[in-house]
Formats: structure tokens, C-alpha cells, sequence
């Protein structure tokens, strides 16, 4: 049990735009792996592959050594914080998240539910109407959900996106936390200090093909740039 | 798993008031068609059984109207609002999605229909119809409305938008509608008739008749109407399949 | 349209009868004298409301010196107001009913279930045929009315009208208090 992820020659068509570009790719079980690619990459087109939401026109993904993408058995063992961050506005915050208990069937599901929202920081708030929340609380709901069925592997999408950077360092904090519990995270920003702070690997994606894959050190050698960070890599990998 | 969805759509159609809004709109339509039976002058010179047919026009069309508005958003509303993306991550199927939105959708005819009961039970007081008209509201209605949710769903499926489900379907209701009003002044042309005798409302409308006015009460003296209603439902349900192969097969997110 | 034509036919041969009828008092030998004798029965019990189921009876006799055989017997409705026939179909009646043979002298009974579809003034005759025969044997008219049922009790339906609104409005506050303090208790 050791690859979480592999896609190979993945793609997905947009009308004219390939969205993603036969991408090949492998995460390791327990890596914190960072996914990077300016605006229309594709980074989002990827985990909507990865978890089932869309089929790809070409190539495979697989999760956990042998599910499918998509399959119920993938379903159940990733958690997933995707682009679209839409919640039912009329529901408190402990009615949502048990909703998605019972979807996942989870065992003892309120229990779980409570236990979620003390590690997102939202004790307090619990019955309150998300419609109430504030963007950090509605982004820290989401994270909660993607906990619920205690997933071992993670995809975030800009999980830290218009947080405050109190809010940002719990999640990192957070996340950190599970990689270190062997939770596999597929993390995907913009935020360059983050990825560099957090992941242990990185790939780099353009126009929907892989540009570069590794640790930070390699992608220094790749580039070239041996003394340089994370941005300047970033930068002159997606230059056209 | 179908029954989260269900619970969580009852929930909703509470704690929003949603419902709420439509039984009380539903009531003040019964209310004041049984309050015009009482005391306009040329209504209340109707015959009892005709009346009783009026009213059960009242009650199929209320609830026709408020069924196809409330279902039109129930699905595309997760697209809309962008919650289908989370539901769909977890392991519910689309079936269990769809079977659930459906059960909470007919739950909300069910609850019209408890409205309109005391209405029947007073205005056909003295009659010997009440049963019937009863049971074959019931039947009837639920027959019709599952048909008409089935095909809305399908509409959603295609569209995605609240706004385009909401005028194809109100399209569609006031094609079917409308015929069905003034269907006995053009049953001699033969093109009406057909639409007539394939219309689904028109021959809930003629069935109601059937029961209240000509007292024909068995389910046989009716299979001539309530076949082409079930012909209605198996259609709008095949539809539905379709559109829900075009939708897994073009994904949650669709290609804009 | 068939109907109506034959129906016409009717009343222009009743007419003829009637009228030689009147001025040649009961003739053996006249051409219309009528083998046959009908009578509605039931004049008083016709009058109802719509919805009545009511039976119509009759008797048909053979006032002849003969067996007459074949006879079959019709019964006619028709709306006063629009003049028209009404379709006995709707009124879930038996239209026609064949007696057969009737020896002389002898009566028959003769039994219609009607069910009062409409309100209105109809009027009503019975109508023999003998096999072979040209002429048509018909009673005399029957006048009876069918009123409409009043049945809707303003007492009744007026608590309905307004107490459901009003019952729906409550359960709507009462729904709306007890989530909003149950989310207050629970903060
Ligand atoms: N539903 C869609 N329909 C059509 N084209 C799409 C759709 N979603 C994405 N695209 C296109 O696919 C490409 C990749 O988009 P994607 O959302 O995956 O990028 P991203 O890397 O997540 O960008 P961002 O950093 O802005 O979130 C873009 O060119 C985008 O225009
Ligand atoms: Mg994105």
C-alpha cells in the first residue's frame, strides 16, 4: 500500500481547451504534496478527476494502489475540499455536517459530527445557521466535512483561500497534524510560502501538462535555480 | 441512503418557510373557490356534482402549478448554489439523489392534498361521492404529479438552471392546460381529439368527470383515462432516465 | 344525428295518430287504433334531484284479440328547455327492452332504472315497436322536473374557508418559535 494516487496520460477536454493534458502523476501514501499551476492550469479539473465528479476523456486515475476514480471504494476513503464552496445557508452547522455523517455512514455519526467541529474551531458556532457564518467559518465547516469520514487521503482545493492569516495558520496547523497521523494530503494553492513550508513534494502544472515534479530541491536543480525559492521556480516554470 | 436526502428536503421545506407559503397559498385558493361556490350567483346555481368537479379541477390544478414551481429549483438549485459538487463526493448515487428529491417532492402534493380533504368532505356533503372523489384525488393526482416530477427532474438534469427549468415547464403545463379547459367544444376534430384522448390533464379532468358527475366510481368505469396518465408517467420516467445518462455522462460539473 | 332524425320521424307519426286519434274515437278498424296500451305508472315518483337513482315503471297491454309477438319497447327522455333528446347512456339506462310475445289481453310490466344526471324539465314517453310494423305505439307524455341539489351548507363550509388558513398560519408561527428556540437554548 504505498502509492495513493497515480494518474497516467489523464485528460479532460473544455470545448477547445484541454483542461488537463495526458498528466501523469504519482503521490506516495503519507506525502504532503503540493499541486502548483497559475489561474486555468487545470488544478481544479484534476481533483474533479481524481474524486469521481467528472470523467476524464483520456487516460486513468487511480487512488489507494487500485480503486478508480470516482468508485464508491475511493469515495469512502478520501475526503475532498473542493473549488465550490456551497452550503445549505438554512441548516446550522451540526445538522450539515451530520447530513454528510450519515452519507458517508459513518458510525455514531453525531458523535463524529461534534468531534469535527471542535478540531475546525467551531464549538461554539455549532447551531448557528451557516447563512451566519463568515467566509473563515464557512471554509473551516468545510474542512470539517472533508474530515467526517475520516478519510486517509485529502484533497484540498485553495483550502486557505480569503482566510486571515490566523485562520490560515490554524488550518496549516490542522493539516499538519494529519499528515503527521499518515493522512495523505493533495494540496493544491497558489500561496508559494505555504507549499514551501508544508509539502514535501511538489508538481508543477501549465496549461494542463505536468512542467516539473519533486522536492524543492529538485526543481532547484531542474530549473537551475539552486539558490532560489519556491516563487521563483514557480515563475520561471509557468513562463511562457 | 435516499432517505437523507428525503429528510434533509422535508427539513428544508420547514425551516424555510417554503412549504409554509405554499399551503397557505394553497388554502386561500381552496378557501376562495369554495367560498364562490357559496355565494356567486351563477356558481352556486351549479349543479352540486358539477361543482364538485369544479373544485376537483381547483385542487389538481393548485397543486399542479405549485408542484412544477417548487420542483423546478429542488434539483438545479444544487447546481445553482453549488452543493451538488459535495453531495456527490460522497457515496450517494444518483439514484438515491433523485428517489429522494422525488419522495420529498410528492410529500409536498401529499400535504396539498390533506389540505383539500375537509374542502371535499364539506362541499360534498349530502353527496354520495365523497369517498370516491377522495380516493380518485388521490390517485389520480399522485399519478399526475409523479409524471409531471419526473419530468421536470429530467428537464433539470439537461438544463441545470432554475430559470430555464422553471419556463420549459410552465411551457409545458400551460400546452397541457389549456387544451384540456376547452377540450368538449373541439373533441369532433380529430386532431384535437387525439390530443384530447393523449392529454394527461385532460384525462384526469375527463376521469374526475367520469366519477362526480356521471357517478361512475370503479376504478374499471375509468381505465379508458387512467391508462394514458400511467402512459404519461412511464414516458416522463423514461425521460428522466435519458436525461440522467446524459448527466453522468457529462459530469457534475458541466462543460459551460 | 341518426337519433335526432329518427326522433323526428317519431313525432311526426305521433302527431298523425294523435291527431286521427282524437277525431276517430277508439275504432277497431281505423288504421292507428293501437293493438297495444302502455301507461307510465310511476308519474309521481319521477320528480327528484339530481343524483336520484329513480325507477320508471310502466305496463304495456295487449288490448287486441290477438297475440301480438315481437314488441320491443323504448323509453324516450327529453330536455323540455333545449329540446333535445337526452342521451340515455349518461343516464345509465337500459333504453330499449325487448318483451317478446303478448297474448291477448294480457299486461306486461315494464321496469327503466334512470339515474338523474342533470337538473332540469324533461319530458318522458314509452315507445313500442312491433316487428313488421310501420307504425310506432308511444304513451302519452310525461312531464316530471329534476332540481338541482343544493347541498353545499354554508354552515359547513364556511368554518373550513376560514379556520384553514388560519389553522395553517398557526402551525407555520408554532414551526418557526420552537426552531428558533431550539437554536437560541442550544448557543
Ligand atoms: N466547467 C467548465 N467548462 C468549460 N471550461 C472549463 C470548465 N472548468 C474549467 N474550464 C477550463 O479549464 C481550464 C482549467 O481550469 P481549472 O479550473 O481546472 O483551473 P485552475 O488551475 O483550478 O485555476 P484557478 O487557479 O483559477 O482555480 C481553464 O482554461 C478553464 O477555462
Ligand atoms: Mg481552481
Amino acid at each position: 500500500m504505498n502509492i495513493a494516487v497515480k494518474t497516467e496520460n489523464l485528460s479532460k477536454l473544455y470545448g477547445q481547451t484541454m483542461a488537463v493534458d495526458r498528466l501523469s502523476l504519482e503521490v506516495k501514501n503519507g506525502e504532503f504534496f503540493g499541486f502548483l499551476g497559475p489561474n486555468g492550469a487545470g488544478k481544479t479539473t484534476t481533483i474533479r478527476l481524481l474524486t469521481g465528479i467528472i470523467r476524464p476523456d483520456e487516460g486513468t486515475a487511480i487512488i489507494q494502489e487500485n480503486l478508480p476514480a470516482g468508485s464508491i471504494e475511493a469515495k469512502l476513503i478520501a475526503g475532498v475540499m473542493p473549488e465550490s464552496r456551497g452550503l445549505y445557508e438554512w441548516m446550522t452547522a451540526r445538522e450539515y455536517l451530520s447530513l454528510f455523517a450519515h452519507l458517508y455512514s459513518v458510525h455514531n455519526a453525531i458523535k463524529a459530527t461534534d468531534e469535527k467541529l471542535s478540531i475546525v474551531g467551531l464549538s461554539h458556532e455549532k447551531n448557528k445557521r451557516i447563512g451566519a457564518f463568515s467566509r473563515g467559518m464557512k471554509q473551516r465547516l468545510c474542512l470539517a466535512r472533508a474530515l467526517i469520514n475520516k478519510p486517509k487521503i485529502l484533497f484540498l482545493d485553495e483550502p486557505t483561500l480569503g482566510l486571515d492569516p490566523k485562520g490560515q495558520e490554524d488550518i496549516q496547523i490542522l493539516l499538519k497534524a494529519l499528515n503527521a497521523d499518515g493522512v495523505t494530503i493533495f494540496y493544491s494553492s497558489h500561496l508559494l510560502n505555504e507549499v514551501a513550508m508544508l509539502c514535501s513534494r511538489i508538481a508543477v502544472i501549465h496549461h494542463g501538462k505536468l512542467v516539473a515534479q519533486g522536492t524543492i530541491s529538485q526543481l532547484q536543480e531542474q530549473t537551475g535555480l539552486t539558490n532560489s525559492g519556491l516563487k521563483d521556480i514557480f515563475l520561471k516554470l509557468t513562463g511562457d | 441512503m435516499f432517505k437523507y436526502i428525503l429528510v434533509n428536503e422535508l427539513r428544508a421545506l420547514l425551516y424555510t418557510w417554503k412549504s409554509m407559503v405554499w399551503f397557505l397559498i394553497t388554502s386561500v385558493i381552496f378557501s376562495f373557490a369554495s367560498y364562490l361556490f357559496l355565494t356567486d350567483k351563477e356558481l352556486s346555481l351549479l349543479d352540486q356534482s358539477e361543482m364538485l368537479w369544479l373544485l376537483s379541477k381547483v385542487i389538481i390544478g393548485t397543486a399542479l402549478m405549485i408542484i412544477t414551481v417548487d420542483a423546478s429549483s429542488t434539483i438545479t438549485g444544487e447546481f445553482e448554489k453549488e452543493t451538488a459538487e459535495s453531495l456527490f463526493l460522497t457515496p450517494l448515487s444518483l439514484k438515491d439523489f433523485v428517489l429522494g428529491k422525488l419522495l420529498a417532492s410528492l410529500s409536498l402534493w401529499i400535504a396539498i392534498f390533506l389540505i383539500a380533504v375537509p374542502y371535499i368532505i364539506v362541499v360534498s356533503a349530502g353527496s354520495h361521492v365523497t369517498a370516491a372523489f377522495i380516493m380518485f384525488v388521490l390517485m389520480l393526482g399522485t399519478m399526475l404529479i409523479l409524471g409531471f416530477q419526473m419530468m421536470i427532474f429530467g428537464i433539470s438534469f439537461l438544463f441545470r438552471s432554475s430559470k430555464n427549468t422553471l419556463t420549459t415547464s410552465l411551457v409545458i403545463l400551460l400546452a397541457l392546460v389549456l387544451p384540456a379547459t376547452f377540450s368538449s367544444t373541439l373533441k369532433n376534430n380529430p386532431l384535437s381529439h387525439f390530443l384530447s384522448v393523449t392529454n394527461p390533464i385532460d384525462n384526469v379532468f375527463s376521469s374526475l368527470d367520469n366519477v362526480l358527475v356521471d357517478y361512475q366510481t370503479t376504478l374499471t368505469g375509468n381505465l379508458k383515462y387512467v391508462f394514458p396518465v400511467l402512459i404519461f408517467c412511464f414516458a416522463a420516467f423514461a425521460f428522466m432516465l435519458y436525461s440522467t445518462k446524459l448527466f453522468k455522462r457529462s459530469g457534475v460539473v458541466k462543460n459551460d | 344525428m341518426h337519433r335526432k332524425s329518427f326522433l323526428t320521424l317519431l313525432v311526426i307519426s305521433l302527431t298523425v295518430c294523435f291527431a286521427s286519434a282524437n277525431s276517430l274515437p277508439a275504432d277497431s278498424g281505423s288504421v292507428c287504433s293501437p293493438p297495444l296500451s302502455m301507461s307510465i305508472l310511476s308519474k309521481l315518483a319521477l320528480d327528484g334531484i339530481a343524483g336520484d337513482y329513480v325507477t320508471v315503471s310502466a305496463e304495456i297491454k295487449n288490448i287486441s284479440a290477438k297475440t301480438i309477438t315481437n314488441i320491443t319497447t323504448y323509453l324516450s327522455l327529453a330536455d323540455e328547455e333545449t329540446k333535445l333528446p337526452v342521451d340515455l347512456e349518461d343516464w345509465s339506462a337500459e333504453k330499449g327492452l325487448f318483451i317478446g310475445t303478448i297474448d291477448a289481453g294480457q299486461k306486461f310490466p315494464l321496469e327503466w332504472k334512470i339515474h338523474f344526471v342533470k337538473a332540469g324539465k324533461y319530458s318522458l314517453i314509452i315507445i313500442a315497436e312491433i316487428q313488421g310494423e310501420t307504425n310506432v305505439l308511444t304513451s302519452r307524455v310525461t312531464h316530471f322536473a329534476v332540481s338541482p341539489k343544493h347541498n353545499l351548507n354554508p354552515g359547513q363550509v364556511l368554518p373550513v374557508a376560514l379556520g384553514m388558513p388560519l389553522f395553517l398560519l398557526v402551525i407555520m408561527m408554532f414551526a418557526a418559535y420552537t426552531r428558533r428556540s431550539r437554536l437560541m437554548k442550544s448557543q
